[in-house]
């Protein structure tokens, strides 16, 4: 259906995007969208077009960047999650994504989410940039269109064993807490049945460019972002708990991939190999 | 055994200050009317005034009963001590829900003879008492209990408690045993709190000092306190809930909007249309539009009612609260300048303090969580708005008329079809209600212009 697993996940998260904007009374408007795109899209071009050029390396100014994809990915994110009143803080957010992609690597990978690392800058340098965790609800049909279409996506890429670590962890760890508190099955599965969470498990914590190349490597640090998770929730009662998490986490990748190597993963099918897309 | 009623937080007096707010004009419509906190049968209302971890959380009492049958239990993620508990002013909740009420605005259309005519109308714009009561006798079943009374004093005309527990049990044994007449079941609720370290906030009425006050109803309790949760306990208010409970938060911070984080924050249905016959029934309309927006989001969200920065409004359904009133409703951060410098006129200049006024109906099955809270930096204000445009009615003498008064009838179609969707009702009941824009005046029998005046 799709040539490379990008196609399906901007597919995906652009009817995401069409569903939140149409059912969910989201705040977003349609110039802060724009600026997040732009500034996405600007900053990737400048990154793999404009600076090589400029470095002498041939290549026409006028063209796509080769990872266009990747950036409109990261700009479809920062729509779903990121909400803000001013065009610069939304600008902000997405040049420092896609530059971090450039700028803070180990080897030849980033090791941060772009969307994430984006997100967390905005939440902490701008006075007005907020994510709404509670803006999806928790009706049933958009979770399982969530499920179906994340499974697709992970299936694709070979990281479904990062999301379930993830979640499983996740929702162990609320199950013993809720229990010891007292708390009936209800008050807990209302807890665990939040589109945000969803989400972040399917499409966030699965970036297969950013997070460790080998699969031990990937559950070990998809529980520990679980883990930090749910500690700063519920400790700290920040309700932002899993994004801080994945960046607090993020820089344990290169370490991971040293204790545990495997080929880093590529998007292009051809050149493709990492385990389970055989 | 006195009724208890556990976070029976209350209404205003609504009725003491209702018609005393003069109309109010401004750019956005001129402000005929309000759905206020008064149309709910038991509404809880509720202000929060948080900067960082600090909170000064309101409970406003609109208790019916017996002052001696009151009892109030609150959870509270501290200890806390008689200078953290005040007894505020039930005005200002009054104040607050009449600043923050969804509005009804008009506008009139001009003569479509003389085009250039417009209407502008002129624009208008606690006392602490301690009496430490230990009951030294009793402390050895309270140990028994596992119930500590941490506090124990009274504020104006409550009598107040702060207790923590090691076991449920023991807690509710303890709160029946002191004639707390809580609901079974009460401890597998109560006993999430113990096990988060929750104390417990009791407050009866102290009869002699009530009598003694002024004051014809309970006053709203303050409590001041420091914690990083940002959260409202609504499931021991459940246990003794029959049907949905209506609960108004109001919510003030310096930064800016605040959303609920576990459940979804939807703004109420705003800036529409509306027949002029809305006017007489606005309250009405109000509540049967909320009923339907509920049923509609399958009764599992909160709905964003008021969202401001209370320097100002537009249009006004009250005026900005001042300085005074602010501090009065918990807000900290203003600093300490009441009768300071007087040569400052007591104007309401920029204040920094952003309200958000949420209103939530709940019930257990759909709310099976405490309400959580998220500030956010969001400074879009929002209201519920309400518009009716009226037609022009004075004498048209022009072509312009008969295209005029078509175009008229097709809007009151409109407005008319706008209310049928909002509120549910039926369409052919409301018909007869508008007052449609009709031909010309061919009446039978013309009187002259001149008969009505002299009324002979």
């Amino acid at each position: 259906m799709f040539k490379d697993a990008r196609d399906a996940q901007i597919a995906f998260l652009g009817m995401f995007l069409v569903l939140g904007i149409s059912t969910r009374d989201w705040t977003i408007q349609p110039g802060l969208m724009a600026a997040i795109a732009a500034s996405c899209l600007l900053t990737q071009w400048l990154a793999q077009v404009v600076i090589p050029k400029l470095q002498g390396q041939v290549i026409k100014l006028w063209q796509l960047p080769p990872s266009w994809k990747s950036a409109l990915i990261t700009a479809l994110g920062l729509c779903l999650l990121l909400r803000g009143n001013h065009y610069w803080s939304m600008a902000l957010a997405g040049v420092v994504a896609i530059a971090s992609k450039f700028l803070l690597r180990v080897g030849n990978k980033h090791f941060f989410n772009p969307a994430n690392f984006g997100i967390i800058v905005a939440l902490t340098l701008t006075p007005d940039a907020w994510v709404s965790p509670g803006q999806w609800g928790t009706q049933a049909w958009y979770l399982l269109l969530f499920l179906g279409a994340g499974g697709l996506v992970l299936k694709w890429v070979g990281r479904w064993e990062t999301s379930a670590a993830f979640l499983c962890t996740y929702a162990g760890l609320e199950a013993v807490r809720y229990a010891w508190l007292g708390w009936t099955a209800d008050v807990y599965l209302h807890k665990l049945m939040s589109g945000s969470l969803l989400l972040f498990a399917l499409f966030m914590v699965t970036d297969p460019r950013s997070i460790p190349n080998a699969r031990q490597a990937r559950v070990v640090w998809a529980v520990l972002v679980a883990w930090l998770t749910f500690l700063l929730q519920e400790e700290f009662f920040l309700t932002t708990g899993m994004f801080w998490a994945l960046f607090v986490l993020a820089p344990l990748t290169p370490v991971l991939d040293r204790i545990w190597s495997a080929p880093q993963f590529q998007f292009t099918a051809s050149k493709e190999s990492t385990p389970l897309t055989t | 055994m006195k009724p208890l009623r556990l976070l029976a937080l209350l209404g205003s007096i609504c009725f003491l200050l209702a018609g005393l707010a003069p109309p109010a004009a401004a750019f956005c419509g001129f402000y005929v009317s309000q759905a206020d906190a008064s149309l709910y049968n038991q509404a809880s209302q509720v202000v929060i005034a948080r900067d960082r971890d600090r909170t000064i959380l309101t409970l406003a009492n609109d208790y019916q009963g017996n002052a001696q049958d009151f009892a109030l239990v609150v959870p509270v993620p501290v200890e806390i001590t008689e200078e953290q508990v005040n007894v505020g002013d039930p005005k200002v909740l009054t104040r607050l829900d009449e600043f923050s009420a969804p509005r009804l605005v008009e506008y009139f259309d001009e003569d479509p003879c003389n085009p250039y005519i417009y209407n502008s109308a002129p624009g208008r714009g606690a006392a602490d008492t301690s009496a430490p009561i230990p009951e030294a006798a009793e402390r050895d079943r309270e140990q028994s209990l596992g119930v500590t009374i941490e506090a124990s004093f009274s504020v104006g005309e409550y009598d107040i408690l702060i207790l923590s527990a090691k076991e449920s049990s023991g807690l509710e044994t303890w709160l029946r045993e002191n004639d707390y007449n809580i609901p079974r079941g009460a401890s597998r609720v109560l006993q999430p709190y113990i096990r988060q370290e929750f104390k417990f906030f009791v407050a009866k009425v102290n009869l002699e000092e009530f009598d003694r006050s002024a004051f014809q109803s309970l006053r709203p309790l303050q409590i001041a306190y420091e914690s990083p949760r940002f959260m409202l306990p609504i499931r021991l208010g459940m246990l003794n809930a029959k049907g949905d409970q209506d609960l108004i938060v109001y919510i003030l911070t310096p930064s800016g909007r605040v959303e609920v984080s576990n459940y979804r924050t939807v703004p109420i249905a705003s800036n529409v249309n509306v027949p002029e016959f809305v006017e007489e029934e606005f309250g009405a309309f109000y509540k049967a539009m909320f009923q339907k927006s509920y049923e509609t989001e399958k009764k599992e969200v909160a709905f964003l009612e008021y969202a401001w920065d209370m320097s100002w409004c537009d249009p006004c359904a009250a005026n900005p609260l001042t300085p005074e009133e602010l501090r009065q409703a918990g807000v900290f951060w203003l600093g300490n300048n009441n009768g300071g410098d007087r040569r400052l006129p007591p104007t309401p200049g920029p204040q920094n303090v952003y309200i958000t006024r949420l209103h939530v109906r709940y019930a257990r099955n759909k709310f099976p969580e405490d309400l959580g809270f998220q500030t956010t930096g969001n400074r879009e204000n929002y209201q519920g708005r309400y518009v009716i445009q009226r037609p022009y009615r004075g004498e048209m003498d022009c072509d312009a008329a008969t295209d005029y008064r078509e175009y008229v009838r097709d809007r009151q179609e409109q407005e008319l079809d706008t209310v049928v969707k909002l509120t549910g009702w039926e369409k052919s009941d409301l018909r007869s209600k508008v007052d449609w824009l009709d031909e010309p005046q061919q009446k039978p029998d013309p009187e002259p212009w001149w008969r009505d005046i002299w009324n002979r």
